[in-house]
């Protein structure tokens, strides 16, 4: 295959099918839900269409516990696979999630925040911050989890997904909004070889070798514990991400992912134009925080001001890293950011 | 007679299970079937929740651990993926009609092509003998003290009636797996019958599986501990109740597998 780039404008959900498609997808298993059903209806164009001879699989399930079983199916056989959904679908998958951590399950899911709890809304709200960061399923199962704040960004998290899956051999998310999945932005697509995964651990039959193992169950605490041990030492090689725009010599200094950290960018920018010494700390990686990176980008601000579509999530991952007063603009209910809104409080 | 070791059981393997189950029998076929077919070298068991849960101890073979009623998701999965392997999972009762219904209609549903040995003992077995959705009317059990009242919790769920009633699975069949005890005079004695069905329902299935048909057995098995009976109490039991209750039959068998000496 050639490796060539080419230019587009494309709408996020469908940016994002294209490039899960590029980087090697085999298997997408969903069940539609808005703000993220585009995904899976751009897939279903691009299976029906044969565009790769990796896409084999296109597949609606019956429910969200189905999907995320599907996934943990394919996954154990070595397959790159991956869902979209949003918060309601998510809570449903936390089950199956638990049991992929503990087996060490490669897979990808992509959640678009929809304005929550319960049935809440289909705007655009950072709801699942907690719920990604903290508690992906029971007993202390974890994912990693990457939001992009651009489409661009998001066409090149889906590959990193893959290839982290396989790499750390758990579930990652992408922690995305629905203004990113329906925008439109030109991009650069870029036609690489899809990604190459290690597989031979993968379930697929034992073929006169060893047989493999998949499992969660270690009724003996002793190897339990060992169990524990070796995941949570592969956890802490997960290296965090994030970016800083501005960051050097901000005395106010706006902490804010996904689509926030874009309207964060815009509301810095004007106030340096105003003469206030404004920066944006942005986290690539949700989980792992990247909290020494931003206990660095903020060792000249004398403001933190966190900015987030919910409540007031990450504001305490903020607190907890900086250890001072962090002030936040929480935006609630699926209304986005407004930029003047943000400048009138920073003034 | 010379014993030969499976070549999908470990040889130093130890049944885990309480004296006088059949859970061990069923594995215990179920590798001997894998050699028969000559398939175990591509074979992947989904583990479900329930006391099937330790056969990775036991069998030598792939093996995917799945949530609790989840398997038929998961075996969908990987035989979407890997339409080689033979795919198949022993699953409760509790496991694959109560928290599992879902799963399990819909990849019997599509047709699928891969297996479910269910082993009905009537009872959460794992858990300590509470009722299930097979458990009979008047049945004491941890949860119904005062025996299974069907006007309340609806009446059982016969899983090979419900399965019939969809156009796509290739194999459905009910067998009793517990041995029937004749009593002589001066002691009992157990039929082979039983193992020798079991044993002919599992290979049927599994050659179902490999024509590309969806295949389910119900095995009737006992669960002396959690039923409070002797083990000979509990085989009668098997046959006078079980088996009354929902009886044994062949429902499906769309490629004429079980006419097929094998
Ligand atoms: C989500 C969840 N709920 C409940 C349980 C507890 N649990 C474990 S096994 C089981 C039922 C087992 O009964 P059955 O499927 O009939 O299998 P058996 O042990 O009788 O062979 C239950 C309720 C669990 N493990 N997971
Ligand atoms: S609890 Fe019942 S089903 Fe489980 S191993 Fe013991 S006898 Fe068998």
């Amino acid at each position: 295959m050639r490796w060539f780039q080419v230019k587009r404008l494309l709408m996020g959900a469908e940016a994002i099918a294209e490039a899960a498609v590029d980087a090697g997808l085999e298997a997408y298993f969903g069940y539609p839900i808005t703000p993220s059903s585009e995904i899976m209806e751009n897939l279903a164009i691009l299976h029906a269409r044969h565009r790769s001879d990796k896409f084999k699989v296109y597949f609606q399930s019956a429910s969200e516990v189905e999907s995320i079983n599907l996934l943990m199916g394919a996954g154990a056989a070595g397959h790159i696979s991956m869902t979209a959904t949003s918060g309601p679908g998510l809570s449903l998958m936390a089950e199956g999630i638990s049991y992929a951590y503990t087996s060490e399950i490669p897979l990808v899911i992509i959640d678009v925040n929809r304005g929550g709890p319960g049935l809440g809304n289909v705007a655009p709200e950072q709801s699942d911050y907690l719920f990604v960061t903290k508690s992906l399923g029971h007993g202390g199962s974890k994912g990693i989890v990457l939001a992009p704040s651009s489409i661009q960004e998001a066409m090149g998290q889906v590959r990193m997904a893959f290839e982290l899956s396989f790499k750390f051999r758990m579930p990652v998310i992408i922690l995305t909004e629905a203004i990113i999945i329906h925008m439109l932005e030109s991009v650069e697509q870029d036609h690489q070889f899809p990604v190459n995964v290690e597989t031979s651990w993968s379930a697929r039959g034992r073929k006169n070798g060893a047989r493999h193992l998949i499992n969660s169950i270690y009724l003996e605490p002793s190897e339990f514990r060992e169990i524990k041990i070796k995941l949570e030492e592969k956890w802490k090689a997960v290296e965090p991400l994030s970016e800083c725009f501005m960051c050097d010599d901000a005395e106010t200094l706006f902490v804010a992912y996904g689509i926030s950290a874009r309207i964060a960018m815009e509301a810095a920018t004007d106030l340096r134009g105003r003469g206030i010494k404004a920066g944006v700390f942005r986290p690539i990686t949700l989980n792992p925080f990247p909290g020494k990176m931003l206990v660095d980008a903020a060792r000249n601000s004398r403001r933190i001001v966190v900015i987030e579509m919910n409540e007031g999530q990450m504001v305490h991952d903020v607190q907890y890293w900086v250890r001072r007063d962090v002030e936040q603009i929480p935006f609630m209910g699926g209304i986005y950011p407004d930029t003047e809104e943000v400048l009138e409080k920073c003034k | 007679m010379q014993i030969k070791q499976l070549s999908a059981v470990f040889p130093n393997a130890v049944n885990s299970y309480c004296p006088g189950c059949e859970h061990g029998l069923l594995l215990k076929f179920i590798a001997m079937a894998l050699e028969e077919l000559g398939i175990t070298e591509k074979a992947v068991m989904v583990g479900s929740v329930g006391c099937s849960t330790l056969a990775f101890k036991f069998l030598n073979i792939d093996y995917v651990q799945a949530p609790h009623g989840r398997a038929p998701a998961i075996m969908t999965g990987i035989k979407e993926v890997e339409p080689e392997a033979i795919v198949f999972a022993v699953q409760g009762d509790g496991d694959a009609l109560s928290i599992g219904l879902q799963e399990l209609i819909y990849a019997a549903n599509r047709g699928i092509p891969v297996t479910v040995f269910m082993y009905n003992n009537m009872v959460f077995g794992m858990t300590g003998g509470q009722m299930a959705p097979t458990t009979p009317e008047g049945m004491v059990t941890m949860t119904t003290p005062f025996g299974r009242n069907t006007e309340k919790s609806g009446p059982p769920i016969y899983s090979c009636e419900l399965l019939s009633g969809l156009s796509r699975p290739s194999y459905i069949r009910r067998v009793v797996i517990a041995p029937k005890p004749v009593q002589l005079k001066d002691r009992v004695l157990y039929s082979s019958k039983e193992a020798n069905e079991s044993y002919k329902a599992v290979v049927s299935a599994l050659k179902t599986q490999m024509m590309g048909g969806f295949s389910y057995v119900e095995f009737l098995g006992t669960c002396n501990v959690n039923w409070k009976m002797s083990i000979l109490d509990s085989k009668k039991y098997a046959h006078n109740v079980s088996a009354k209750v929902y009886p044994p039959g062949l429902f499906r068998d769309r490629f004429g597998v079980d006419s097929v000496e094998s």
